[in-house]
């Protein structure tokens, strides 16, 4: 059994740095090499990209995709694959704080009621994973049963609720001049960091994603774990959606979809997310704070090509070669790995 | 009493034979409408199938609407759904996915015979042969409309002696038809006044999207002033919006927002914060579509062939006395025309 959790903050690069060195051919080097190169020039040639003001930007850019990406690296690391309901569930969770809010209920009241949805949204999905069913049908089905209660609910009409109120302070506000939403957002990837790192949880996280029929051995079931999981992911999928409808005072069941654009599907670019941070898709490999890095890559990544003129093809083009580029270099840093084991 | 059987018989077949007959009759005579457009999910397009749904009953018409989820591909299996079926409507009306990929099927739809109503989307030398008619929004009047006021308002800023009118617009991603539209109108009306557009950033439709595009042109263009924002939805103008007031940009004073199509948030323009939009109501449109089916069945063509729903300017002053009549004859007020968080 291969488990592996990496160190926190510089020490992260230290394991990648040393990996690229001992275990990798001189293909993955130049990969690396190569494509460093082309973002540095790009960050360098880029007007205004090094500054205070567009560095925050590109965290605050992040974040909520990041918050997001973070919850579902537990899904991942488990060895459960990706949640595909990820925006149906903040769909679902928008419209249920909006609704909330808008009745007049307050922030408090409106941010638990949306949240206990979260939960058993999370439960429903991994108590079906849990029980053997795929992950990627379980949530498939779920997306469209969480979608389809919101837009049933909502009438497919915008649920707004007048400023000032309660939520202002999580949407607008900030905090030693960050925006409350990236103070959350790197709140929330310590946490998550260390509850992997140093809980009994986060070790059996990583214990049952390496290897399910050993984590049985020993007493852990994926039963229980995908029902944790999922339900960390659906909290995380619900605190996106509360955040961002306390920015816009409103919820609409689509306001995390869109067909067009560099941002394109909210799930398709939270999973990429995570691919792109370097998680192993089989599980047990991996960490949030991984997933965090990879939300403020593409972030700047987009940053850098906007800063540059592209528009938002090259843009979506840039985000499916980080993905592809990644898949790659990690699979060969892992292949190299194992042939020296 | 076999006479009796038998003349039972008789009347029996001849009271469902004119049972058949009246429902034959009535639902032939029964104008029935198939409409082919994105989803209801869509606050734009559920306020718009709610009007054609409205207006078709209204006028005793009989409706099927097929959604997808802006997908040609689904589009067009669709339509071969609805040709397969071999029940034919007597008008199809036709809101493309994408108008030059989705050209095979209207090619398909127009082989039938049937006539073919074209919505949204302007037609273009391609599609122009298989369709008897428009109806839709100008997205050239709209963003015309969005200029003039950007334009009176910069003029007032330059009489009170401000100073400063750099404008970046945040757009419908460049690939998207409405665009280039939009875009050319805008530059028009704005063309010869202090007004400069220094930016111009696609980031997708929507709030979300606006504040991310918004939040990156601000990085780029703040150390050359941002004056003005014009926003190609108000959707994505209330993301924009949201980054500038971030940014530390106070909305009204330092920055003057202006968007259209007012599905964005009406507050922001109630609060001085967006100067003003372009009125484009989604009732309006499906109310629109269904009376020229009704033109068209009546009288076998279109008194015009090109027909634009109107797209007024609204600001601050005129937020609560715009009101436009339906095409049903009611009187609409702006949170019934518009499609965003509109409503009290």
């Amino acid at each position: 059994m291969n488990v592996q959790t990496p160190t926190l903050g510089i020490g992260l690069f230290q394991p990648i740095v040393s990996k690229l060195t001992r275990h990798s051919s001189g293909l993955v080097v130049a990969m690396v090499v190569l494509f460093s190169a082309v973002f540095l020039y790009g960050a360098f040639t880029a007007p205004n990209f090094m500054t205070l003001f567009n560095l925050k930007t590109v965290i605050r850019d992040a974040a909520l995709v990041g918050i997001m990406a973070i919850g579902l690296t537990f899904v991942t690391l488990s060895g459960n694959f990706f949640l595909l309901s990820m925006k149906e569930t903040a769909a679902l969770c928008i419209i249920a704080f909006a609704t909330a809010m808008s009745a007049g209920y307050g922030f408090e009241i409106s941010f638990l009621f949306s949240m206990v949805i979260a939960i058993a949204a999370g439960v429903l999905q991994g108590l079906l994973i849990g029980l053997g069913g795929n992950p990627i049908v379980v949530t498939l089905g779920a997306a469209g049963l969480f979608f389809g209660i919101g837009s049933f609910w909502s009438d497919n009409l915008v649920v707004s609720f007048r400023r000032p109120h309660g939520a202002e302070w999580l949407g607008t506000g900030s905090f030693l001049g960050l925006p409350n939403i990236t103070v959350a957002f790197i709140v929330i990837a310590i946490v998550a960091e260390l509850a992997l790192r140093y809980t009994n949880f986060g070790r059996q996280v990583y214990l049952i994603g390496a290897n399910r029929a050993a984590g049985r051995a020993t007493g852990h079931e994926n039963l229980s774990m995908a029902i944790k999981v999922c339900t960390i992911a659906s909290v995380c999928s619900a605190f996106v959606a509360i955040a961002f409808a306390a920015q816009v005072s409103s919820a609409h069941v689509n306001y995390f979809s869109s067909s067009f654009g560099s941002s394109g599907d909210m799930t398709i670019l939270v999973i990429a997310t995570v691919m792109v941070g370097g998680n192993s898709i089989m599980g047990g490999y991996g960490s949030t704070i991984r997933s965090s890095l990879g939300a403020l890559f593409i972030s700047a990544v987009d940053n850098m090509m906007v800063l540059h003129d592209f528009n938002s093809g090259p843009r979506v083009l840039a985000v499916g070669l980080m993905i592809v580029f990644s898949i790659i270099v990690f699979a060969l840093i892992n292949r190299g790995r194992r042939v020296q084991e | 009493m076999n006479y009796i059987h038998k003349a039972a018989k008789l009347v029996i077949g001849a009271v469902a034979a004119m049972g058949i007959f009246a429902g034959v009759s009535s639902a032939q005579a029964k104008t029935s409408i198939v409409s082919f457009n994105g989803p209801a999910g869509e606050a734009y397009i559920g306020k718009f199938i709610k009007g054609i749904k409205a207006t078709a009953e209204l006028n005793g018409y009989d409706i099927k609407v097929f959604e997808n989820q802006f997908n040609q591909a689904e589009q067009d299996q669709q339509v071969q759904q609805v040709l397969a079926a071999g029940q034919l409507p007597d008008v199809f009306i036709w809101w493309p996915s994408d108008a030059v990929a989705g050209l095979g099927s209207l090619r398909a739809l127009h082989k039938t015979g049937v006539p073919v109503l074209k919505i949204n989307q302007l037609p273009n030398e391609q599609d122009k042969k298989y369709i008897f008619g428009y109806a839709g929004p100008d997205d050239r009047l709209r963003a015309r409309n969005a200029g003039y006021m950007m334009r009176e308002a910069a003029a007032a800023k330059k009489a009170a002696g401000g100073k400063g009118f750099n404008v970046i617009v945040l757009s419908y991603p460049h690939s998207y038809g409405g665009y280039g539209l939009s875009i050319n109108a805008f530059k028009e009306a704005i063309a010869g006044s202090d007004l400069k557009i220094i930016g111009d950033v696609d980031e997708g439709f929507g709030q979300a999207n606006g504040y991310k595009g918004a939040a990156k042109q601000i990085a780029k263009s703040k150390d050359q002033g941002i004056d003005f924002v014009y926003g190609m939805d108000d959707a994505i103008l209330t993301g924009g919006i949201k980054a500038l007031e971030e940014a530390g940009y106070t909305m009204g004073k330092d920055v003057i927002a202006v968007g259209t199509v007012c599905n964005g948030d009406k507050q922001l323009i109630e609060e001085g914060k967006q100067f003003g939009t372009t009125l484009q109501s989604p009732l309006h449109e499906g109310q629109l579509a269904i009376k020229l089916v009704g033109e068209f069945i009546k009288t076998g063509k279109l008194a015009n062939y090109i027909n634009f729903t109107p797209n007024p300017a609204v600001t601050k002053e005129t937020l609560n006395t715009t009101a436009l009549r339906g095409y049903d004859g009611k009187l609409y007020g702006i949170n019934e025309l518009c499609s965003g968080a509109w409503s009290d």
